[in-house]
């Protein structure tokens, strides 16, 4: 049972880990703490919906779809939310959040109704066998395509112009600032591409299940992801996914379903009590 | 100057205004003798409770509930009501929250007073609220749960409106051990790590051990994003058939997670997760070895009040939940509301409507349900269920038998 549980234990950490690298992406960037994580998570799920149900659209051009809605409604939350706030103190800026989550849940039930809906889309289904251990095809995917993902960010921010600037932003706004860097358009570009990064999250968990607002509540597993690996560690979000995934499938096979929160909240209480910048992040240090 | 033809004329007059107001005074009277505000009955309406979760956690199925509850009554009104009063039904969104719901209870009881109230489908909250339920005396008819502590011993102030889960894990249980041919069943119970889940995966051991059988429980949590670790002690068990407990995506989980594994058992589910949703959800290739129990016959069925319902739901608005079995289930609901206060006559209080149901009620629902009856020492409602399965190419649900045929599966 062990390796098929460190299977799906990945294949789910990297679902985990795409939301928590958007998470990172956004926190990098404009330093916000973004409660509505799991809920921009939900409207990819549900993006997903108006472009192969609604509008029936194949997915070749469905899945563009989803990411230019994603990247809109990230940089509109930007625009009209987070940029008004620049400065203020953390906790009007967390609220902010909160209300925006809550605000996003009801408009979706208004728009959507309150039944969950099923996902139409032509990923696979089915499952192989190799040395005993049963793959699900769908799982396959989703870790695959979460990595492939994770690698052209990785890529993105590392070798792009683009992701240099979102980079120098995030190390110092003001020299930034002083150096002609337009800054809000690097920051509504980060939070677009947090909320695609959700989305893509949100289009694979609904299609495990169902596009529900209740997927919000396994978005959320992204906080203590980021936290464990790291705040400011990109590569710390995505091994802080993997490692909830893990933690997740191992409590709920060997111990109990409800153990799950205790080993992933446990972690979380004592990465924050030893290691608080996160198992990947680095330390801050300030001169006196 | 008044002459004899316009005097006669105006005498004619004053007497048939006499006798006009007279007569207006005394219908007036008549209907006005019996409003009772305290218990919300007014010479033209009564007004009537009905608590259920519109925007939380469990609305999915108690949505469609509330709209089936509304479609029945509003098609009772527009009949004309009873004893020229029509029906006027106060919804509260409880948001499947215990507070919510005592807050609404109260409000019934005196800030809005009802006649009594429907609905009330968490059963966490009708435990705690017993013994508000026993002082008030608010009736509570047709609730969509039924807490066992509620209904045993039978509460002369409440009346249960939905399936039990030991009669879905008996009827469920009997059922596929007679269609498999099984001697002594081996069955694996998937259910939610909460009372009641606990509560019914102790019903499917009690009816499978009565059979010489054995069973696995498997906990899950609520929002679970995936159920391998289920799946695989299913893959490990090789029960016979499986049991599911749960929400709509508890059941899509476990299937779909059965079938990436090869497992195809046949899986029987309780009766809030019969929604088409789920069906179309899994697909034929794996809805096909879905079934659920349930008291409720689903809109679609061939069942001759069927049609009427369907006409209603499509009058009212809510063509799009009326093949849902919790649209049903709030019909049902509200057809045994309209059915008791016709029954309760033209002067009807809370207290002569609680007697009239504690002395014994019946309600034909011409096949929607299985027979709805209580007496005085049982007021779970309904009892028996039977097996439904989907026929994608039909797009309907199909049974197995009339509700009859499974009453043997009873204790």
């Amino acid at each position: 049972m062990l390796p098929q549980f460190l299977f799906s234990g990945l294949a789910l950490g990297s679902i985990y880990g795409l939301v928590a690298l958007g998470f990172a992406v956004i926190y990098k960037a404009t330093h916000v703490f973004n409660f509505a994580q799991g809920m921009l998570m939900v409207c990819g799920a549900y993006l997903a919906v108006t472009a192969t149900t609604q509008l029936a659209l194949p997915f070749y051009l469905a899945a563009p779809f989803i990411l230019a809605g994603a990247a809109l409604i990230g940089a509109l939350v930007y625009v009209l939310l987070v940029k008004p706030l620049t400065g203020r103190p953390l906790l009007p800026v967390i609220m902010t959040t909160i209300a925006l989550s809550i605000i996003l849940r009801s408009l979706i039930e208004i728009l959507y109704g309150v039944s969950p809906r099923s996902l139409a889309t032509p990923l696979p289904t089915g499952s192989f066998l190799i040395g005993g251990v049963r793959f699900s095809e769908l799982h396959v995917t989703a870790a695959a395509v979460s990595w492939v993902c994770m690698a052209l960010f990785a890529g993105f921010f590392r070798f792009s112009r683009a992701g240099l600037l979102m980079r120098a932003t995030a190390d110092s706004f003001e020299a930034a600032v002083l150096s002609g860097v337009n800054v809000n358009r690097i920051n509504a570009g980060a939070w677009a591409v947090g909320t695609m990064l959700a989305a893509v999250a949100g289009v694979f968990l609904g299609q495990l299940q169902l596009a529900s607002v209740e997927l919000e509540n396994i978005g959320l597993l992204a906080l203590p992801a980021v936290v464990i690996g790291g705040l400011q560690s990109i590569p710390g979000a995505v091994l802080g996914g993997v490692l909830v995934g893990l933690i997740e499938q191992l409590a709920s096979g060997y111990v109990s379903p409800k153990a799950r929160d205790i080993f992933i909240y446990g972690l979380l209480l004592l990465v924050l009590l030893i290691r608080p910048w996160g198992l990947f992040g680095q330390r801050e240090l300030g001169r006196v | 100057m008044i002459n004899s033809w316009t005097r006669a004329r105006l005498l004619r007059s004053m007497a048939a205004a006499s006798l006009a107001m007279g007569l207006h005074c005394g219908a007036a009277a008549q209907v006005a003798a019996f409003e009772r505000p305290q218990d919300g009955v007014y010479a033209d309406h009564i007004d009537w409770g009905l608590t259920a979760d519109l925007s939380g956690p469990a609305s999915a199925a108690q949505l469609p509930y509330h709209n089936g509850f509304q479609s029945a009554v509003r098609t009772f009104n527009d009949k004309g009501g009873t004893n020229g009063r029509k029906i006027n039904v106060l919804a509260e969104d409880t948001r499947y929250d215990a507070t919510a719901e005592r807050i609404a209870y109260e409000k019934f009881v005196s800030q809005t007073p009802t006649l009594g109230t429907s609905g009330m489908g968490n059963s966490n909250a009708q435990v705690a609220l017993l013994p508000l339920i026993k002082r008030e005396k608010l009736p509570v008819l047709g609730t969509y749960a039924s807490a066992r502590a509620a209904i045993e011993p039978a509460n002369p102030y409440f009346y249960g409106g939905f399936c039990g889960f030991r009669e879905m894990a008996q009827v469920g249980v009997g059922f596929f051990t007679d269609h498999l041919k099984l001697a002594q069943p081996k069955v694996a119970v998937v259910h939610l790590d909460v009372a009641s889940g606990k509560e019914y995966a102790a019903h499917i051991e009690a009816a499978v051990g009565a059979r010489g059988g054995v069973t696995k429980a498997m906990p899950i949590k609520v929002v679970a994003a995936d159920a391998t670790p289920q799946v695989l002690e299913i893959l490990a068990m090789k029960p016979d058939f499986v049991a599911i407990h749960g929400v709509p995506t508890t059941a899509i989980l476990v299937m779909k997670a059965m079938q990436q594994y090869g497992i195809d058992v046949p899986t029987f589910a309780i009766t809030y997760l019969g929604t088409p949703g789920v069906y179309q959800s899994l697909g034929p290739q794996i809805g096909k070895s879905y079934y659920f129990v349930s008291c409720f016959s689903p809109a679609s069925s061939d069942e001759k009040a069927a049609a009427d319902l369907s006409a209603a739901a499509d009058k009212n608005g809510f063509s799009a939940s009326k093949d849902d079995i919790n649209f049903v289930a709030g019909w049902v609901a509200g057809q045994l509301v309209t059915e008791a206060l016709a029954k309760a006559g033209p002067e009807p209080t809370r207290e002569s409507l609680t007697a009239m149901l504690n002395g014994g009620f019946e309600l034909d629902t011409h096949g929607l349900s299985s027979p709805l009856k209580y007496t005085p020492d049982n007021h779970a409602g309904l009892q028996v269920l039977k097996p439904f399965a989907y026929d994608y190419e039909t797009k309907k649900f199909k049974t197995f038998g009339d509700y009859k045929d499974f009453e043997k599966y009873l204790k």
